[in-house]
């Protein structure tokens, strides 16, 4: 087990702060705390060599986990432990294991050109140079450090800087590889190359990825798995195609007919016997197009297609599952709901 | 093993160097500043002693009171490298970050920072301002230029004030961690650490009890004693008393941030992000 997060629990206390002037001259004299769960109870285990997607929205404990799991920070309850290690406990030891990417941050040297940085971390980590020289090959091919390794890193721009972090993470050839948000901000060709990179590595390396963002494309595209937790608290942990299993129940089949009235005419529900519940169709009348959404559990989507072949002439078909984004938006309001539910429960 | 250890820090002086290098232009205007500071304080003094009858103030002639004003300005540029400056911006950008995600000490690696700046400084200007005085003492003063031994003593003095200013600048830094604004504090910390460490007026002018009371604090060590080693003013035991109370300051700071930096890292919360 490369990960293993046991019960853990994050909590950080600040100080209560009040509002306008007179609050801020009450916070002077005011001992309050306020108490806040950034992370409750959390457990689970990644093998080596697993790409996990650690998704949730903002502020749900997502970097505070990885900083627990970077020895950044240490829980407050609980437990966490890296390739054998307590992060929190040796810090210095994890961190020759892992590697780090924070896309809003850099750790390369500001001032300095980009090989510079390369060198210095090649003294933290104590890289060979023969290690060095097969790690640099390797990277500048999946990167493509070369055509800007001598300019200072003020100068890069951000993809270039992204891909110049991601080699440095990468240098001393981490068995973890944390991510964090590693491709905000980014436009769309940087993404993909940095998908292909984060992936050739861990195919090369067997390294162990993990990866919090918003971009459901990093996701569909890297994780076969994902964990995803909302207000602190883990909410799913399984695979990607499980989870679209579960949530992902409605498909969406859009066609473009000759008639449209005559598309509106077939009905469903007495030619397939289903209730009318189980669809919904809309119809766009300036582009002559029909949607039909329907529960893939109640309606078979060749059945649906076959219908409408019969009875009217089709011009074009296109099927759509739904996206992970939606999901993911599912699962969240299902979770703010049960909140609500529960904070009302107690009011009554 | 061990050797590898130190290695590890190395690049971050050497890419101090070469970073203040690269800001060439904002340093020589740093030169200048501090120059003009020195210049201020020599008119200030020279006012002082010509308005006075003995010749002797505070234990100095003139002669020795241009040598303190000059010498407080080379060793001041030396040991004034400020630790909290680093911290701040770490704090403030979230750099803390990536230095703990690094198999490294991060009090270290900002000493070894703070050395390579001193390293550029010894170079421009200090090492040139002393050749330059040593010049002056021989040619205008008729005095005896220093002798290797006295300069290899004012060079380990100056050492260990460094050493004692940045670890000092660490502890202090630490409250960055706390506030994440430092800006009065440090406003605060330049005007006391001047009037304490004798860069503003020298410790001998202090009335007697003054005088016992700095000497149980560390910022006379920062700068006022290699200062006065290269005066001469120390000999025989009194030199191994005040490098002595160097080396235990070095001891008490360093046990006091290692103290502090495990307090503190425990409840670190304000790296944003």
């Amino acid at each position: 087990m490369e990960i293993e997060v046991r019960n853990v629990s994050k909590e950080f206390v600040s100080p209560k702060k009040y509002p306008g002037l007179k609050g801020a001259v009450k916070g002077l004299f005011s001992n309050e705390k306020v108490r806040k769960m950034a992370v409750e109870d959390i457990s689970f285990s990644i093998e080596q060599g697993e790409i996990v997607g650690y998704i949730g929205s903002n502020g749900a404990g997502k970097s505070t986990t990885i900083k627990m799991l970077t020895g950044i920070l240490e829980p407050t309850r609980g437990e966490c432990l890296v390739h054998g290690i307590n992060p929190s406990k040796e810090r210095k030891k994890n961190a020759q294991n892992i590697g780090v990417v924070f896309g809003q941050r850099t750790q390369l040297w500001w001032d300095l050109p980009l090989s510079e940085s390369f060198t210095i971390l090649k003294e933290i980590y104590n890289v060979s140079d023969d290690e060095y020289k097969a790690q640099m090959k390797f990277l500048n091919q999946v990167l493509e450090l070369e055509e800007f390794f001598t300019r200072p890193v003020r100068n890069l721009s951000l993809g270039q800087r992204m891909r110049a972090d991601l080699g440095a993470a990468l240098l001393h050839n981490p068995k973890v590889l944390y991510l964090d948000e590693p491709t905000i901000g980014l436009d769309l060709v940087v993404k993909d190359n940095i998908r292909k990179a984060i992936r050739e590595i861990n195919e090369k390396y067997r390294t162990t990825v993990v990866l919090t963002t918003h971009d459901i494309e990093d996701i569909e595209e890297l994780c076969s798995r994902i964990i995803i937790i909302d207000d602190g608290r883990k909410i799913y942990d399984g695979s990607l195609a499980e989870l679209k299993e579960k949530y992902g129940v409605t498909r969406k089949v859009t066609m473009e007919v000759k008639n449209i009235k005559e598309a509106l005419q077939v009905d469903l529900s007495s030619l397939l016997k289903v209730p009318k519940e189980a669809y919904q169709i809309t119809a766009e009348m300036g582009t002559n197009s029909v949607e039909i959404a329907f529960d893939k559990h109640c309606l078979g989507i060749s059945e649906v297609i076959a219908q409408y072949m019969q009875h009217t002439e089709v011009r074009d078909i296109q099927i759509q599952e739904t996206e992970l984004s939606e999901i993911v938006k599912v699962i969240y309001r299902h979770g703010m709901e049960q909140e609500n539910k529960q904070e009302e429960g107690m009011v009554s | 093993m061990k050797n590898r250890r130190w290695g590890v820090y190395v690049p971050f002086a050497l890419n101090e160097l070469k970073r203040n290098l690269a800001y060439k232009g904002s340093f020589y205007l740093f030169i200048l500043c501090s120059c003009f500071g020195a210049f201020i304080s020599y008119y200030l003094w020279m006012a002082i002693y010509g308005s006075s009858e003995t010749g002797i103030l505070g234990g100095l002639t003139r002669n020795e009171m241009i040598l303190y004003v000059f010498m407080t300005y080379v060793t001041g540029n030396l040991v004034n490298v400020e630790i909290v400056g680093y911290m701040e911006n770490d704090v403030r950008e979230g750099a803390v970050v990536m230095n703990l995600i690094k198999p490294i000490d991060y009090r270290l690696s900002l000493i070894s920072k703070a050395l390579g700046c001193v390293g550029y400084r010894f170079l421009a200007p200090s090492i040139f301002v002393w050749i330059g005085l040593e010049i002056y003492k021989a040619a205008v003063m008729g005095m005896n230029v220093i002798s290797i031994g006295n300069a290899l003593l004012y060079l380990v003095s100056t050492l260990f004030s460094v050493l004692i200013y940045q670890l000092f600048d660490f502890c202090f830094g630490l409250m960055a961690f706390v506030t994440t604004y430092m800006f009065g504090l440090k406003m605060a910390k330049n005007a006391l650490i001047s009037f304490l460490t004798g860069q503003l007026i020298p410790i001998s002018f202090f009335p007697e009890i003054f005088q016992r009371i700095f000497d149980f604090l560390p910022f006379s060590s920062m700068l006022y004693t290699p200062v006065m080693i290269y005066l001469g003013k120390y000999t025989g035991e009194a030199l191994a008393v005040v490098l002595l109370r160097q080396v235990i300051w070095i001891v008490v700071l360093y046990g006091l941030g290692t103290f502090l930096w495990q307090r503190i890292t425990k409840r670190l919360i304000v790296l944003g992000g």
